[in-house]
């Protein structure tokens, strides 16, 4: 096979807050999880079998952050997914009925209809309810690679105030991982892309090998990388740090001219949840009477005006298979242009947003696949590679500290610290101060202190994800991000006063460790 | 298959017997900081100070303690309707006793702590909280006199520990956080809480009351560093510990490149009709959900 003068490297950063409310079905969140199950975990799953079948070598990177993972093996959630899929599949049936008289849009309805009963049938009967499972299946052929990423999704800039908390959240990111897929994993996807020089050493103790930062996290590195973003770059530390390509993020992400805005894919904002008939859409929307997304999406972006089109799947195709040949094309030019100055091949490395594929751009999996087809069968001149298999082959890597950044908007901590979120950080910070107060305090406790204290190292967790502040500053839920802040710092708190008082209350124990029952092997010890 | 713990199973069998029991309030009461925000400039320093949060409350005044407005969960006893008669004692007892926790927080007004803490929200933006507990406050009086709070005012000193200059930010009682610009990034940062009398009394004769000083932070780094004094690049390999060092001007990406310091000039190359100034001011992403 001809040498490649380059490598290209995707990485999905899959990631969902733990959402679960076994004393409520009225939590709308908790369809976040579902509707990421079937517009992308799902597609995800069934195009890398695709290539499979279709004998395509590829490779893929993506992070399973530990609060994905454990919703994901939650038999609960499982149960209410299949009964979402079951309302699904009797809606789109009622749209069949409902749009017999328009023929275009009876078709999509059929769409929809075979879709849902596909996932249905894949969830329960082909995946046993274990999406897991199928990921792994692919890290263990050979194709794709799972990162792990911190415990909650706690962001290191702002928490490593108190180091041991951000050494906390690689511990479990890294003991979760270890649970659902027997080995210890390579490399983390740092919370927000965040950070600090400070986590490197946890990092290393806890065998981490690189990490992916924005692209001023190595450009603004000291000393100055001399391959900017097209080599990875080693810290001091001995954490490899990579990071993300410029030209081929603003490819995917531009709001003005990235791909997910053709005119011919699917138009998000447009559902049946807001577009039905009240009464007729009523069982299928927000328990509270508010509409909602259903999922059910009949036109396509057709330009910038109102007057939407209906959505035609051939054309969407045909647009994901022309952009992919263009992404095809610019990441040659553009290694042909670097390969002529490096000394050995450049890596471009495309980090993206795995729910960004499928959830918001209903066309990025079958983009996927289609490239990843015409990069294995075109004469391109680089090849798909992983992170890992990347440092093997090149082992030798520039020593410089990776800048102090985040992916977050301006590249810094705005989006996790300003005007509309800033109080949560004191709370946030004494939590975490006593947490490892307690830690010091009872180094041996058994029976029901020491479930209390592994409790509370949960509680403090999810106080910590990243999730919720940028919920406030982005301004939607924001009393659902408010609520979770307040729970989870007020049940720290109020078991912290238990154990120090010896009155631990075994009910209320036992009523938050269902909520809250991510980590079932956490030790509190990791704070001391 | 992950193994699952004991703990987990227990749950589990729970979750069938335990009928579905609604507990959980929604909470909508607001938290007392509400941010305002005002710009207010030094003339003291070179920084501009954008003073935010003033408590509906007075700091002096008397605050609920942290234990009482943390604690709010109540237990309330379910009441059986049919509580049979005829049953013995024990096990009416045992009935009444299924109580299901009501859950409701709000987050503590204050910690009662002295403390300052700094994070950097940008490369030239700190955000400073801080408070001082009732028992400090108390031996601060007792020393200087009852009217210490009112006869002095309260400062932030603004240590550069890497440049190793400081200067001095006046705040208010009033405020409990502040946001601060300074003018130089990748540069160590640690803050003084004290107090400067405003009139000098018997008691209050100092010029300055140090409080308590902040941890230490770094502003991030803003720009590609133009070192044109190095003339080597150091490698190691990761898998042998080997560390190689090459002359920079031996690096063909460089002298094709032309100025290896400035990699704007790489960027310029690649994307000829961008401007390369604003390639920074893409709008990130972020990895969240909510639809």
């Amino acid at each position: 096979m001809q040498e490649k003068k380059g490598y290209v490297s995707f990485v999905l950063h899959a990631h969902l807050p733990f959402i679960h409310h076994p004393e409520s079905d009225d939590y709308l969140e908790e369809s976040w999880l579902y509707e990421a199950i079937s517009e992308t975990y799902i597609p995800l799953l069934t195009n890398f079998q695709k290539l499979v079948d279709e004998g395509v070598d590829f490779r893929i990177t993506m992070s399973m952050t530990p609060p994905l993972l454990s919703m994901l093996d939650n038999k609960l959630l499982q149960r209410k997914y299949i009964k979402y899929l079951k309302r699904q599949i009797e809606l789109s049936k009622k749209e069949i009925k409902r749009t017999a008289g328009d023929e275009r849009l009876n078709k999509l309805s059929h769409y929809y209809f075979d879709r849902y009963s596909n996932d249905l049938h894949l969830f329960r009967d082909v995946y046993k309810c274990n999406l897991i499972e199928g990921f792994k299946h692919f890290q263990d052929i050979g194709k794709l690679e799972i990162i792990t990423c911190g415990a909650t999704h706690g962001y290191f800039p702002i928490l490593y105030v108190n180091e041991k908390t951000v050494k906390a959240q690689i511990a479990v990111g890294v003991q979760t991982y270890e649970r659902y897929f027997g080995k210890k994993p390579r490399g983390i996807w740092l919370p927000e892309c965040g950070y600090v020089p400070e986590a490197d050493k946890y990092l290393r103790e806890f065998g981490i090998e690189y990490i992916i930062t924005e692209s001023h996290g190595i450009l603004y590195a000291d000393p100055t990388p001399i391959y900017g973003t097209f080599a990875p770059i080693v810290s001091p530390q001995g954490v490899v740090a990579f990071g993300r390509d410029i030209e081929s993020s603003r490819q995917v992400w531009s709001s003005i001219n990235g791909y997910p805005g053709d005119f011919n894919y699917r138009e998000f904002y447009r559902d049946i949840g807001y577009d039905a008939d009240y009464d007729y859409i009523k069982p299928y929307i927000a328990h509270n009477g508010v509409r909602v997304h259903t999922g059910i999406k009949y036109y396509r972006i057709t330009g910038k005006t109102e007057f939407k089109d209906y959505y035609n799947i051939q054309w969407a195709k045909d647009s994901a298979e022309k952009q992919a040949g263009h992404f095809l094309d610019c990441r040659t030019a553009q290694i042909n242009h670097l390969s002529n100055f490096m000394d050995k091949p450049p890596i471009i490395l495309c980090p993206y947003d795995a729910e960004l594929y499928g959830h918001w751009w209903y066309e990025g999996p079958y983009w996927l696949y289609i490239l990843f087809k015409k990069i294995y069968y075109d004469d391109c001149n680089f090849k798909l590679i992983t992170p890992s298999e990347y440092i093997d082959k090149y082992p030798e890597i520039q020593v410089a500290t990776p800048c102090r950044s985040s992916w977050g908007a301006n590249g810094y901590s705005e989006v996790w610290l300003n005007q509309t979120n800033d109080y949560v950080h004191r709370h946030l910070h004494v939590a975490g101060d006593r947490m490892c107060e307690l830690a010091s305090l009872y180094p041996n406790a058994k029976g029901i202190k020491k479930k209390a204290l592994n409790q509370c190292a949960r509680e403090l967790l999810l106080a910590q994800s990243s999730d919720w502040l940028f919920i406030i500053t982005n301004g939607t839920m924001v009393d659902y991000a408010k609520k979770r802040i307040k729970d989870h710092i007020g049940r720290f708190t109020k078991l912290y006063y238990q154990i120090k008082e010896n009155k631990i209350d075994e009910e209320f124990l036992k009523d938050i460790n269902k909520k809250d029952c991510l980590f079932p092997d956490i030790d509190y010890n990791i704070y001391r | 298959m992950p193994r699952r713990t004991k703990e987990q199973i227990e749950l589990d069998n729970k979750e069938k017997e335990v009928k579905k029991a609604k507990t959980t309030k929604s909470t909508t009461k607001k938290t007392t900081n509400t941010g305002k925000t005002a710009v207010k400039k030094t003339t003291r320093t070179k920084a501009t100070t954008t003073k935010k949060k003033e408590p509906v409350k007075k700091s002096t005044s008397k605050k609920e303690t942290t234990k009482k407005s943390s604690s709010t969960t109540k237990r309330v006893t379910k009441k059986t309707a049919s509580t049979k008669k005829t049953t013995t004692r024990k096990k009416a007892v045992k009935k009444q006793e299924k109580v299901v926790p009501v859950e409701y927080y709000d987050l503590p007004y204050r910690y009662n702590q002295t403390v300052v803490k700094v994070l950097a929200q940008t490369p030239s933006t700190l955000f400073i909280y801080w408070d001082m507990s009732d028992e400090d406050r108390k031996n601060y009086e007792k020393h200087y006199g009852e009217d210490f709070f009112n006869n002095t005012k309260p400062v932030l000193i603004v240590h550069n520990d890497t440049l190793g200059y400081s200067f001095e930010v006046e705040i208010n009682d009033f405020a409990n956080s502040w946001y601060l610009h300074v003018a130089d990034s990748k540069c160590d940062y640690r803050i003084e809480l004290g107090r400067r009398p405003i009139v000098k009394t018997e008691k209050l004769k100092d010029d300055y009351i140090y409080v308590t000083t902040s941890n230490e932070m770094q502003a991030p780094n803003d720009r590609i560093l133009f070192n044109k004094e190095q003339k080597m690049v150091y490698f190691r390999n990761i898998k042998t510990g080997t560390v190689t060092e090459k002359p920079i001007n031996t690096l063909s990406f460089i002298t094709n490149m032309g100025k290896i310091y400035d990699i704007y000039d790489l960027y310029r190359e690649i994307y000829k009709d961008e401007n390369v100034e604003d390639i920074y001011d893409l709008k990130n992403p972020s990895s969240h959900p909510s639809s």
